[in-house]
């Protein structure tokens, strides 16, 4: 995408303060707080039925709230309509009207605001220019490729300058390969637009590499909000630390042996250090996590290491995931490229102990 | 694969018989259209070799009121087609958009197609006795509003099927550009329901066009009397002139012909009440 | 910057989401007061109609009009009269909509010119093809009697719908001629929305056609068979328009349908009450056999 920069005169934060809304008995979404600052680019991630979407629809009006107030700046805008809240918004299904032509569906939210022909004109050309779809202008949807479409969809939203950009899984609809590109485009495009963004999806991997902060959901409530990198590093609870991460995290059930300064779960132990016996010194049941990354596979007896059986290994090219199985757990571990081993042969794992993570057996919630 | 060639050519047999059996009868009322009087009595009957003339259809159009028949149902189907389509596709769009109660919605979907399930001999009487008592026997406004609300089940239930092919997500996206509801309606709605607008609206003149029952009842005098009517009083009578009657059958059923076969596509879907799509 | 919003979005734009409820009611009002005004008000006043009997100065109230139903001849026949039409019209319709459905499913040229020309005896005002039926059948120089005298056949004792024991078959064949295209229309529907799969699965498993068609098309058919018996069923029932251009109901009252006899009853001897009582039995059949016919379809379509 061609680079260009347009500077922002609004102070554009979005806040949710206790918000809630039920369709039926169930709640959707649960008491909601969420302050999300200007030209930020905020990622709601989450499973189905998480409330992310509703979330986003309630602010975009297309949903009210039963309880609880939204502001958009300054202004609380619950019963402000849709078409007054001065917001963008790119569908799932991009939602292109499809007896206008390309041209004609950008120029929409301007001709609808009686802009004039030459500047809705001149600002067509330039956005289109912008998302390099020039060539594309009288075409109409049905004529063009997911692709191709998905940039309309983008080009509608931003030509209006508004004071937030909502986006409900706007790549879930592309190929593989196409959805990491545009990933990488939308990226680019939300910094050079500097304008506060929200963004809804299931994919984690979307969420890590857009946001600025991610707000995770679930059943309806906020788990985590926080940078991508915090909330891969230090989780809120064991759903989060499940979700994020692929492949995804460890978990091995066990006890804490203060005395013996150990984890001691079926199949094996672990030694703890000082800080890590520190916080669970008064634990007994938790849930260990480990990343695959850290846990180091070798075909070679080790001294120290635990020993393990081959359930199945994936060659990926870039690496190899191996499943493994200690006694009754089981266990994935990220290894070299290099790395072959056959099913039912015998391996040595290492866990990185010191970099596990607890989580109360009960709960869920991280121990720190 | 030979008796592939054999069943072939068996299907293609039967299915030239059904078709021809569908023409046939057609075919013989244009024959008897064309024919002299004396033509028609001829036996055995002549399908192709006459001399055709144009006779009953001056005598149908210009000496007699079929001509005024014509205009009448003309008119009167072109009026309540007009009537029932707004009016319906207003009603239409408020069930499939709007968040009214889901239950009430149903309930009323469902009511306001049930009052098409009623056989209309039912209502026939109170009907006349109601025009009656308004003064309107014998008028045009009389059938104007009785087939005004007999097809207005039919367009609500069909335009609601329509409106439920476009996706809600297209109104939403006009909103959040900064369209208000009525716009969105006109620039977005409308122009994509337009092709079973005008299904909806073919079907509502051919249902006005054809209906004879309610007419016989309405209209007693020759200046509100619809085509249909005009056909039927020619056979209680005691002189049947088959060649007139003839005459005014081929001109009723042409407009409905060029109809029909222009909205050939949504035919199924609107005879079966959108319950299968055509 | 954005272009402010003009004066009069801003004036609609007031009506936030909750407003639009009211304006949904106001949407579906003119509808739902001219189905009061013209359906519900005429049939309330019909069922007040078939309890009241005497002249138009002495109404009384009473159940007469009802229990005059259980003595009177012309009720039954023409009950008898309806449903054997119906009962052969449906059959017939159905077999031969079935079987031209099946025929043209299977991959033919000309398949839109065959449907065009189906959907002529359907379109046409019941009136015309009352007339047209008129002239196939009339004896001395009908279409059918004509065909058979030049092929040496002695028509002299064909009188078709003159004759009182066939003339109510004679109607039906003029309904199946009108009405088959519809059944084989919406059932050719139905087939082409069965997929592919299916088909391609038991080609695979070796099942013979008359197999194929009996455990996958017709379970597959189920609903649109279901939906063309149960629109047919309630037109058959309240059949008037074609019978009364064809026979009037005659020869004497041999195919006098209830609609007929409704009518006969309404106009000709001015009897309103007893009139109303008979469509109100009549509305009730109706809606007791679609009510039949919808259950089966629901039970259908939760199986789904």
């Amino acid at each position: 995408m061609k680079r260009f920069v347009l500077t922002s005169t609004y102070n554009m934060n979005v806040r949710f303060h206790n918000v809630s809304k039920r369709f039926g008995e169930a709640a959707a979404v649960d008491s909601l707080n969420l302050e999300i600052a200007d030209g930020e680019f905020v990622v709601l991630l989450g499973p189905s039925g998480c409330g992310k979407s509703t979330t986003l629809r309630m602010l975009a009006g297309l949903e009210d709230a039963d309880a609880g107030d939204i502001f958009i700046g300054e202004e609380r805008v619950n019963d402000v309509p849709t078409q007054a809240r001065d917001i963008a918004m790119v569908f799932q299904s991009y939602a292109l009207y499809p007896h206008m032509s390309v041209a004609q569906n950008i120029a929409y939210p301007l001709r609808v605001r009686k802009t004039s022909a030459d500047e809705i004109e001149r600002r067509v050309k330039r956005v289109a220019e912008i998302l390099e779809i020039g060539n594309l202008l009288r075409r109409k949807p049905r004529e063009l490729s997911g692709g191709e479409r998905q940039r309309v969809a983008l080009a509608r939203a931003i030509i209006r300058e508004p004071r937030v950009y909502l986006m409900d899984e706007p790549l879930s609809n592309l190929d593989a390969k196409l959805r990491v590109l545009m990933r990488g485009e939308l990226k680019r495009l939300q910094h050079d637009l500097a304008t506060t963004t929200i963004y809804v999806t299931h994919d984690q991997a979307e969420a890590m590499t857009l946001a600025h902060r991610v707000a995770i959901m679930r059943g309806g409530k906020l788990q985590q909000f926080a940078a991508p990198i915090t909330i891969y590093h230090e989780p809120a609870n064991r759903f989060v630390a499940e979700f994020v991460g692929s492949p995804s995290m460890n978990f091995i059930e066990g006890e804490i042996d203060v005395a013996g300064r150990q984890f001691a779960s079926k199949s094996l132990t672990l030694s703890l250090n000082e800080s890590q016996l520190e916080i669970l010194k008064n634990y007994q049941r938790v849930s260990l996590g480990i990343r695959p990354e850290q846990i180091t596979v070798s075909t070679v007896e080790q001294t120290g290491w635990l020993a393990a059986s081959v359930y199945v290994t994936e060659l990926m090219g870039n690496e190899t995931i191996a499943f493994l199985r200690i006694g009754e757990e089981r266990l994935i571990a990220r290894a070299a490229s290099e790395f072959r081993a056959a099913i039912e042969t015998q391996v040595w794992l290492k866990i990185a102990s010191d970099k596990a993570l607890f989580f109360d057996a009960d709960t869920g919630a991280a121990i720190r | 694969m030979r008796q592939n060639r054999k069943w072939q050519s068996l299907k293609y047999l039967l299915l030239s018989i059904a078709a021809l059996a569908s023409l046939i009868p057609v075919y013989w009322m244009l024959t008897i259209s064309l024919k002299t009087d004396a033509d028609q009595l001829a036996s055995p009957p002549q399908w192709f070799a006459f001399t055709p003339t144009a006779e009953h259809y001056r005598d149908a159009f210009v000496t007699r009121s079929f001509g005024s028949y014509l205009i009448t149902s003309t008119i009167v189907a072109t009026l309540s087609t007009l009537c029932a389509v707004v009016i319906g596709t207003l009603a239409a769009y408020a069930l499939t958009r709007f968040q009214m109660p889901v239950k009430a919605n149903r309930r009323l979907s469902l009511w306001i197609l049930s009052t098409r399930m009623f056989p209309p001999i039912v209502t026939i009487v109170p009907l006349f006795l109601m025009m009656r008592d308004l003064r309107l026997i014998n008028t045009i406004p009389a059938l104007v509003i009785v087939y005004t609300a007999f097809n207005l089940p039919f367009v609500v239930w069909m335009m609601r099927g329509f409106f439920n092919e476009i996706p809600r997500e297209m109104e939403e996206a006009a909103f959040v550009d900064g369209d208000s509801r009525l716009g969105a309606l006109r620039r977005i709605v409308l122009p994509l329901v337009t092709p079973g607008l005008a299904a909806t609206a073919v079907f509502c003149l051919i249902i006005c066009w054809n209906e004879f029952l309610f007419a016989s009842v309405l209209t007693q005098t020759e200046a509100a009397m619809t085509l249909p009517i005009g056909i039927a009083g020619r056979v209680t009578q005691y002189e049947i002139k088959w060649g007139v009657m003839s005459a005014a059958g081929v001109v009723a059923m042409l407009p409905i012909l060029i109809f029909a076969l222009s909205v050939q596509r949504y035919l199924v879907r609107g005879l079966s009440l959108g319950a299968v799509k055509g | 910057m954005q272009s402010p919003l003009s004066v009069r979005q801003r004036f609609f734009s007031r009506f936030s989401n909750r407003r639009d409820t009211a304006l949904s009611y106001l949407l579906v009002a003119p509808t739902i007061f001219v189905l009061l005004a013209l359906s519900i008000y005429p049939l309330i006043f019909a069922i007040k109609t078939s309890f009241q009997t005497g002249t138009a100065d002495s109404l009384q109230w009473s159940l007469a009009n009802f229990t005059r139903l259980f003595t009177d001849q012309f009720f039954f026949a023409a009950l008898g009269h309806t449903f054997v039409y119906a009962a052969v019209a449906l059959t017939l319709e159905f077999l031969l909509g079935l079987g031209l459905a099946l025929l043209l499913n299977s991959a033919i040229r000309g398949r839109s010119l065959f449907r065009a020309l189906m959907l002529v005896p359907m379109m046409l005002p019941p009136v015309v093809v009352g007339v047209v039926w008129r002239l196939m059948y009339n004896t001395d120089f009908g279409a059918i009697n004509g065909t058979l005298k030049m092929i040496g056949v002695n028509t002299e004792n064909f009188i078709w719908t003159a004759s009182p024991q066939i003339a109510l078959l004679c109607a039906v064949v003029v309904d199946v001629w009108q009405w088959t295209p519809f059944v084989f229309l919406v059932l050719l529907a139905g087939l082409q929305a069965i997929p592919q799969e299916p088909y391609e699965a038991a080609r695979i498993d070796g099942s013979s056609p008359w197999q194929t068609f009996r455990y996958i098309t017709l379970p597959l058919l189920k609903p649109a068979i279901l939906i063309a018996l149960l629109l047919r069923t309630m037109d058959l029932l309240r059949v008037f328009d074609q019978i009364y251009i064809l026979t009037e109901g005659g020869p004497g009252f041999a195919t006098e349908t209830v609609s007929l006899y409704i009518y006969r009853t309404a106009f000709r001897f001015f009897d309103f009450g007893y009139a109303a009582a008979m469509s109100f039995v009549l509305l009730l059949l109706t809606n007791i056999i679609s009510a039949f016919y919808i259950r089966i379809l629901q039970r259908e379509e939760e199986a789904r």
